[in-house]
Formats: structure tokens, sequence, C-alpha cells
């Protein structure tokens, strides 16, 4: 009783804990591997608070979709529409990083609130600026020493070996070396969450392990076939994950407050995952559909657009019309634009597999999805496929379909989740605001 | 109330002063700097635009009040300027007897007669080629683009640290402002600086300024302003690319986000790489 009544005198302000999961799906992998008995601190976990379903942004990629969680709004509003964009009035690639971001994120609300976040491997927050606490950026990281706010702290975590990710380029092809290099990458989150976790004077502590996207890219066969001489070692490397969510719950329920319910622990991923049937190319769709042209045959990059092009496509399912007023080489005029559009619109849909399966589930107009300042930035048209059909915005491929390595796919509305508070989302969008929701 | 951290109120609060009360508070800020560095650590750093020249201004004030002599105002010449900077900061200096050091990467711009000409990287001295290797640009020769990541930090960034250097200064002071963007909301009065730069602090003096307050204290002490304001620019960064879609003079961004802009380009590729492992691009 004396504890209580000390905790009341001193009035404890509320701590949040996010973990976040990347590319993890709800009912795809979750629900299912509970079902059998695997996760177990994750099941015991879920059965007491809200565990559900959570639609994302379109395009469903984890730097638009934690973009989205950040900032608590979709990309018209915060102005990142994929890993890249065009540059302004060009055909030139660029890589819009966190320091353009436009948008207010939740680190910087509460900090405005006094409030401090330590924030580890959140992608999209690259390079590292100053937010009010700690920041050690995720994908695509690849200069720790640019990684890392305040950057006192990077001599530090190169002497504990931290890994912002794992090397891709081997373990795509070296499943042994993945998995070992997936595992080491885990433990160092861990190492860097417990030196943080106790030395930081925090509110919010977030970490997202995004291992568990880069197994599903490489390894979803292995995990959808239980005969897969793989198997096994795809779900064991979920356990060690979900070892990693129990330390962190058993840490989270140790702190003052937790258990009068003052403190949050939430979960999401930021897409869900699914096997691939087939990659779709959609430039190579709409060459042959007399939209899209190149100066040299193969292209070396969208730069060899030739001007007669109606519309390209950038990754993953970014469709633009090349107007004479947005672009160099634009070749539509302005009062064409909606023409050109229903073109595409109706081409694709009658888009199908060589099985027959129809491959687009919606073909959306910027306006249906995008509001905001940043909403003239956007594509003009903007697909979602069934699950099964991975859109590329390749531009040099032989075919409109293929497969080219990787086994597993992201899919839109089928990420997860969870709140011990029993705190109900429906879409990524809604969290920043919940998130603040518990410190005002 | 303490200058070297503020509490989010504080900043509010300060924010919301009488356009009287904010002059006092930076010049409060000024004479601390001038007292913490002593005039001769310290340098201004002046664009020639309507922030960086109000600073100056109060700096005037505060050394004439102190009877000392203004620091060294640095102005970097990124090869690009418009004529009407220049103008204005020829004026300038004469009106108010400024000690003006005008930088330039001359190694750079002798090489390169207008935006667009191609250097060769071995024709350059030994300072720059270190510069390049350490971005890890493996090119021959480049073209001179003044925003470029590489030109940028060539023409900015190198020639600040290096001016830092060769002066052995401990502070350098800009005038950014809370309420341009997001990234300089959290910035302090006296902001430490370190890798990979030299080890400097930066003095933040007009913090608390809006941007209707620098026009407001323009006006009434009929400070001289640069004549493209006139012409609807509201902003003025380099001649060759100066963007509309950003409240923020193009110049302080670049001294602000330097080291990452100038890694921007050299990181492309392996992002690239990487991407295209996870089946983008």
């Amino acid at each position: 009783m004396r504890l209580f009544d000390k905790i009341k005198q001193k009035k404890i302000s509320p701590k949040t804990v996010v973990i976040g999961l990347d590319g993890v799906p709800y009912s795809e992998l979750l629900t299912r591997l509970i079902e059998k008995g695997r996760l177990k601190n994750m099941a015991s976990l879920f059965g007491q608070g809200y565990f559900g379903r959570m639609e994302v942004c379109i395009p469903e990629i984890s730097s638009v979709s934690w973009t989205s969680f950040m900032t608590g709004d979709q990309s018209g509003e915060h102005g990142i529409y994929g890993f890249m964009d065009l540059m302004p009035e060009t055909y030139k690639m660029y890589f819009p990083n966190f320091l353009g971001l436009q948008k207010r994120t939740m680190f910087d609300e509460l900090g405005s609130m006094g409030k401090r976040s330590v924030v580890i491997n959140l992608p999209s927050t690259y390079p590292a600026r100053q937010i009010p606490g700690v920041l050690v950026s995720g994908f695509v990281a690849i200069d720790l020493k640019k990684a890392v706010y305040p950057s006192s702290l990077a001599p530090e975590l190169q002497t504990m070996g931290y890994a912002v990710d794992i090397d891709t380029r081997r373990g795509r092809e070296d499943h042994d070396y993945l998995l070992q290099d997936l595992d080491a990458t885990l433990k160092s989150r861990q190492n860097l969450a417990d030196l943080l976790w106790e030395r930081e004077n925090w509110d919010l502590f977030m970490v997202v392990i995004t291992g568990t996207d880069r197994i599903n890219h490489f390894m979803w066969d292995a995990y959808a076939d239980s005969g897969h001489a793989r198997h096994a070692d795809f779900i064991e490397y979920y356990e060690k994950v979900d070892s990693f969510i129990g330390s962190m719950y058993d840490k989270f329920i140790n702190l003052p407050g937790s258990s009068e319910g003052i403190n949050h622990f939430m979960m999401l991923s930021d897409h869900g995952f699914t096997k691939i049937r087939s990659e779709v190319y959609l430039n190579k769709w709409l060459q042959e559909n007399g939209f899209l042209f190149f100066n040299q045959d193969p292209p070396a990059s969208l730069e060899d657009i030739a001007p007669e092009s109606r519309a390209f496509a950038l990754d993953p399912s970014r469709i633009y019309i090349n107007t004479k007023d947005r672009y160099p080489g634009g070749s539509v005029a302005k009062d064409d634009v909606e023409k050109v559009k229903n073109e595409i619109r109706s081409g694709l849909e009658e888009l199908t597999f060589e099985d027959g399966s129809p491959v687009l589930r919606k073909i959306l107009d910027r306006d249906e999805v995008f509001h905001g300042p940043f909403t003239r930035q956007g594509p003009d048209l903007v697909l979602l496929s069934h699950h099964g059909f991975d859109l590329k915005g390749r531009i040099n491929s032989k075919s409109i379909f293929g497969l080219s390595g990787l086994t597993g796919m992201h899919t839109q509305d089928d990420a997860f989740f969870f709140s011990d508070k029993g705190k109900r989302v429906e879409t990524i969008f809604e969290l920043k605001e919940l998130i603040l929701k518990d410190y005002s | 109330m303490d200058l070297d951290y503020l509490s989010p109120e504080e900043r509010e609060m300060l924010m919301a002063l009488t356009l009287e009360q904010k002059i006092i508070q930076s010049k409060k800020v000024i004479r601390t700097a001038l007292e913490k560095f002593g005039p001769k650590k310290l340098a201004v750093a002046w664009t020639g635009g309507k922030d960086s020249t109000l600073m100056l201004w109060l700096y005037r004030q505060v050394c004439n009040e102190l009877g000392i002599t203004i620091p060294a105002c640095m102005f970097i010449d990124e090869g690009d300027q418009f004529e009407e900077i220049e103008d204005l900061v020829d004026r300038v200096k004469k009106e108010w007897n400024i000690p003006l050091v005008v930088v330039k990467n001359t190694d750079i711009s002798s090489k390169a007669g207008a935006v667009g000409d191609i250097i060769i990287v071995n024709d350059l001295n030994e300072r720059n080629r270190r510069e390049i290797e350490l971005l890890d640009f493996k090119d021959k020769t480049f073209p001179f683009e003044p925003e470029s990541y590489l030109c940028n930090h060539l023409m900015k960034t190198v020639v600040m640290n290096k001016f830092i250097e060769d002066n052995e200064l401990q502070a350098v002071s800009t005038a950014i402002r809370w309420d341009e963007q997001d990234a300089r909301s959290h910035e302090e009065y006296f902001s430490p600086r370190h890798n990979p730069i030299p080890e400097h602090t930066r003095v933040h003096p007009i913090l608390h300024f809006k941007e209707r307050d620098i026009w407001d204290a323009t006006f009434k002490y009929n400070i001289p302003f640069c004549t493209l304001y006139y012409k609807g620019y509201r902003s003025l960064g380099v001649k060759s690319n100066t963007s509309k879609s950003s409240n923020l003079p193009a110049w302080e961004q670049d001294l602000e986000n330097s080291s990452e802009r100038s890694g921007r380009g050299q990181d492309k590729e392996e992002i690239m790489s990487k991407l295209r492992d996870l089946g983008y691009m």
C-alpha cells in the first residue's frame, strides 16, 4: 500500500512503448502462428488487449507507411510517395529523405509538450535530424554516423557493433548467412534498446524490427510450405522476435504506473505480406499498350523516355501522366489528362494473369487517395493489386509478368495493431493522435 | 531566463513578445556571446538576406554600446551570386563600416566560368581533392552546379570550415529562426556543433523572430535590404537555383544541413542497390 501511496503522491506521467514489426501480417502470419501455439509471448499479450487487422497507406511500402505513422497523415499532407521520386519538372530520380519531411512528427509534437522520445530503427528517418530525445534511423540508413541523433552516440554504437540492417545483397542469395545475419541484427537491436531504456529519460520508447520484412521477402516460400527445408528456420526467427517482445513487455510491466494502466504498450506493422504469384511490370504494360516509349532499348533510366510518351510508372504502383506542364518531355495537354487516365484505367481493368485471374483490385484517382498541399506531386493514378500480384515500376523488363527471386510481397489490408489498453484503430493514420492523446 | 536551455513554454513566450522586447532579448544573446567567446573568436555569417542583415544590425548596436569593434563578418561567395545581393553587401559594408571577409573556393571557381562548366578533379588542389575523396565521389570530372551535393559541399561547407579552422573560431553566429521549419524548432540560442565540421558553437540571436517581425524591424529601423525582395522573392539563394517552394533562405538551409545534403548524392548508388535487393527499382 505504501508503494501505491507514493506513486499517487508523485503523480506518474504516462509512458508509451511502441514495438514496430516491419511487414508482419495479421491474418497471414500472426493469427496462424499463434493458433499453432507458436509465439507464446505475443499469444498471451494479445489475449489481454485489442489485437486486430489494420489498413495502411497506398502505396503500401515502408517509407510511406512509417511516415504516415509518425505524421498521422497521408502523402498529400506529408509529401512522401515512395522510396524514390522525381525531382520536380524532371525525370531525375531522388530520394526524398527525413530532412525534407514537411509535416511535424509525433516526436516533434511530444517535444512541444516537453516529452522526450527514444526512437530506434524507424524506417524513413534518415539522415537523423534533431528530435527531442534520441533517434537511431532505420532503413535506408547507410552511414551510421549520419543515422544518429545526438551524434555523440555514434561512436558508442560503432563500438557495440550496432547494425542498421542486414546485408541484403548477400542474404538474398545465401539463406544460411541471412539467418545468421538476422539473428545478429536482432541481438544488436535488443542490446541498444536495453541500453537506452535504462540510460535515457524518455516518455515514448519506440523500436522497430525490420528483419521480419527481410525474411518475408526472401523466404516467404519457406513459411508458406510446411514441407520446405527452411520452414522451421523461418518459424524459429519469428520465435526469437517473440522473445524480444517478451523481454520488452517484462520491462514495460515493471515501469511505475504500468500496473495501474497509466502506461500504454502498443505494437504494429506497417504493411502485411503474402506469397508472390507474379511480379507485374507496369511500364512494360504501358509500353505494350502504346502509352510509353523509350529512346533506347533497353532504357538506362526514365530519362530515356521518348517525348511521345503519355504515361509512365514509378515503384511500386504509381502511374503518372506525361503532361506538358509537368515534365520537360511531356506530350499530354492539360485538357487531355482525364482522357488518357480513362484509357489507362479501362486497359488495366482488363489485365489478367496467364490463368485468367484479374490482377488489379482498385485503380484509384489521385484525388480519391491524396489531399493536402503536396497532392500535386502525387501520381495521377495509384493501383492496388489482388494478393499475389506484386506491382513494380521497373523499366527494363522483357514481359509484363515475371519473377525476380523474391517470394513474398506487401499487402495493404493485412497489417496489425495491438494495444494493451484495448484501444482500437482501423488505419495507420490514427496512431499519432492515439499516442499523443495519452499525454494530453 | 536561462539562455542555454529553453522549455517549450519559454519558447512560446519569447515568440509572442513585442518587437522591442524581441530586440532586447536578441541583444542579450549577442552580449552573452561576445562575453563568452570574445569578438575575435566569433564570426557573424552574413548572406545579404533580410534575416542576417537584421542580425548584423543588432551586432552593430551592441558593439557600439559596449565600445568594441564588430566581429568579422563572413560572406560566402558561392560563385553564382545575384548582382542585387552583391550591391546590397557593398552598400551596407560601406555605410556601416563592416569588417567583411568574403570567402570563396577560388580553386574551384577559377576553373569554372559559368554554371554547368566541367571541372577536372585532377586539376584541383589537395584540399579539394581530399574533400572529394571523402565524399566517395569517383568520377574524374563534375559539372559546376552550386546546388549540387558536391559543389554545395565544396563551395559552402568546406569554405566555412576552413574559415573556422584558419581563424581558430569558437563560434559562428547565424540568423536562423524557430518559425522557419520544424528542423529548427528545437535549436537553442547556443547550439554546439561537432562532427564532421570543426567543433564550434552556433549562436542564434534572432531565433524568436517571426518572418513578419523581420520586416517590421527592417522598416521601423530603416535597415537596408536587397532589391530582389521588391520583386516578390521571399527568400534568396544562388541565382541558378532559388526555390520558391520554401520560405527558407536557401543559403541558410544549406548551412544547417550541409553535411547531410553533401552526402545525398554520394549515398544514392548505395541506397539504390539496397532498394534493388528488396525488389524496388
